[in-house]
């Protein structure tokens, strides 16, 4: 299976370690990716704030790379796979696929809707399939709690994502039964982790992502795991302040999904980056036996 | 056509704000119809089981607002929902109030943190006195026009929108979505005069605390969809004002970052968002993360062909300003 990897921004900049343990997972999996380093940011959703159809054409331009090679789109952020989703359903507007043609035209770009994009979490579920990935676990997760974040963007609007339920899904709890991980069902895991206002109005944002891992704290979750890296940097960057916020001690280890992936199919730790995190992992990694070196 | 009844476990929350105490879920089991809407079985264990069962509602078919209430966690119309989907997910049918307004008792909420919001935005038409509408005789609209709100008057108020909403439950100031989507309904009206202060005056605490989650939409029973109209407002209220809060400076400072280098800035950005002086409130929290992740203060490379973002934005620019 061949796919045009779009790693997004964070996964190339602050949250390096998504990209690396995303490769390790493609690796073991039989994924290839093919790269293009003419990818652009996807607006990340606050482009679409200040100008919808610009959003719509520098995702259309970033699938027309894609449809140029032949190949379907793999995200790794639920905030990505949102956006270039919203790309391919707003251009079916025949005023904004108008516009935005006649933006790309000049350029020589065309892009004819072919492109399907998938977020790693569902090529994992549906394309590989839970039993091949439970078949290659090496090292169950078996006793560590794991309360999902899935990441808004991933799943909402739900009639126009096409996929999971929006406020019930259970794609990555049925994902982390098959690595050995008990999941964690708790409301918080469908919501907002707080970032899109992590820079409008701080003290929200983190009082936000509080309650969240709170909600999954108090839930039994060992560890949280998100598809999403802008959500990682709420939960995980910011877990200091969210702490103060709910006046309560977290020390919640928040996982990328490939982290997860990677460590039930059997990679060390320092292969995955979990160094960088600022809430540390091990306490997680001791429950299923990992020590780092 | 008859259905197989199913028996049902419904947990209700129990509270009295004036009695106080700690809330309980006290357990009905009936047999139903899977059909069977929750309001139908709260209605039937008020008059079999247990009167003293508080609720709200009123015309049981979706049009009043009353019911709403979270099944299962989720805000719904208790009038719209049917037991059979629920009971199949969830084997239990959980029946709470309405979040993020107080409860008076049992599923009964003081709805006036909702109410205060839809005042905030002065839900009316103020006509502009330079264009005073006829006298005798209706304003007319192009369809066009009528197109821009087909979606927001079929709110009916229920406040699911609210109760379903995370910043509205963070930030008491957020006006939530269903008083955000009445404000676009009269920002998009051509007869109202007001467009450009209302646009002014929702920014400040409120327009740009919205996150975006889209749980707003997934809540509403009608579909009037606040979380997209709430996205049209922002990119509205940057047409009239330009970046001047911090919601809209992030915006506009992400578009020029991207259009520049084809990636995200980090540093830049926050830097765009703030200003120098306000970086140093963000100086601590960025050490803290920039020590475990040093790419932070780097400037990410220019992607290749980001000279085509440029060229494509431009020429979208170049269009809009043709046609105003």
């Amino acid at each position: 299976m061949k796919l045009a990897y779009y790693p997004g921004c964070v996964a190339q900049e602050s949250g390096k370690e998504l990209d690396l343990s995303t490769r390790w997972v493609c690796r073991a999996l039989g994924i290839e990716l093919a790269e293009f380093p003419n990818f652009s940011c996807c607006g990340s959703g606050f482009v679409d704030e200040a100008n919808e159809v610009l959003n719509v054409a520098i995702n259309a331009r970033n699938l027309a790379i894609a449809e140029r090679a032949g190949l379907d789109v793999l995200t790794i952020c639920s905030t990505c796979q949102g956006m270039l989703t919203l790309a391919n359903l707003r251009l079916k507007d025949p005023t904004v696929k108008a516009r935005v043609d006649g933006a790309l035209k000049p350029l020589g770009i065309e892009y004819h809707q072919t492109v399907k994009v998938k977020h790693l979490l569902r090529v994992l579920t549906e394309d590989i399939g839970i039993p091949a990935i439970r078949a290659k676990v090496r090292r169950p997760l078996a006793g560590l709690k794991v309360g999902a974040f899935y990441g808004c963007h991933l799943l909402r609007p739900a009639d126009e994502m096409g996929w999971e339920d929006g406020e019930e899904p259970h794609a990555f709890e049925d994902l982390l039964a098959a690595l050995g991980a008990t999941p964690v069902y708790y409301r918080g895991r469908v919501m907002c982790s707080g970032f899109p206002i992590q820079f409008v109005k701080g003290e929200t944002a983190v009082a936000i992502a509080g309650r969240q891992v709170l909600d999954a704290k108090a839930h039994g979750a060992d560890a949280m795991a998100t598809p999403c890296p802008l959500c990682h940097i709420t939960l995980d960057g910011y877990q200091n302040q969210a702490s103060k916020a709910v006046h309560q001690p977290l020390e919640m280890p928040v996982f990328h999904l490939p982290q997860v992936v990677a460590l039930a199919l059997g990679a060390s730790p320092e292969e995955l980056g979990l160094s960088r995190h600022l809430v540390p992992t091990d306490p997680a990694l001791r429950k299923v036996a990992v020590t780092a070196r | 056509m008859s259905e197989e009844s199913i028996s049902a476990q419904f947990d209700v929350y129990r509270y009295d704000s004036a009695r106080g105490g700690t809330p309980r879920y006290q357990r009905y089991t009936l047999d139903l119809a899977p059909h069977t809407v929750v309001l139908s079985a709260l209605l039937r264990i008020r008059s079999e089981i247990d009167p003293s069962l508080t609720l709200r509602y009123s015309c049981r078919s979706a049009i009043c607002g009353s019911c709403a209430m979270q099944i299962n966690s989720k805000s719904r119309l208790a009038c719209y929902t049917q037991i059979g989907p629920e009971m199949k997910r969830h084997g239990r049918v959980v029946v709470e109030p309405m979040r993020n307004q107080p409860v008076l008792r049992d599923l009964v909420v003081d709805q006036t943190p909702f109410w205060t919001q839809y005042d905030r935005i002065e839900p009316y038409l103020k006509p502009d006195p330079a264009h005073p509408m006829p006298e005798g005789r209706p304003t007319t609209m192009t369809p066009e026009q009528v197109d821009r709100f087909k979606e927001t008057p079929r709110c009916i108020a229920c406040a699911a929108c609210y109760s379903a909403c995370p910043a509205a439950e963070a930030d008491p100031a957020f006006p939530g979505p269903m008083a955000l989507a009445k404000l676009y309904r009269f920002v998009v009206d051509p007869r109202d005069g007001a467009t450009q202060d209302r646009l002014v005056r929702i920014q400040p605490n409120g327009l740009w605390l919205c996150l975006r989650c889209h749980l707003c939409t997934e809540a509403c029973p009608k579909d009037v969809r606040p979380s997209e109209r709430i996205r049209d407002l922002k990119e509205m209220a940057i047409a009239v004002q330009g970046s001047t809060e911090h919601g809209s400076r992030h915006a506009v400072g992400f578009k020029d970052n991207l259009v520049d280098l084809g990636l995200l800035n980090e540093m830049k950005l926050v830097r765009q968002t703030y200003g120098a002086a306000g970086m140093l409130g963000q100086l601590p929290q960025g050490i803290k993360i920039w020590r475990k992740k040093p790419e932070l203060l780097r400037k990410p490379h220019r992607i290749e062909g980001a000279e085509e973002l440029e060229k494509i934005y431009a020429e979208l620019d170049r269009k809009s300003e043709g046609t105003k």
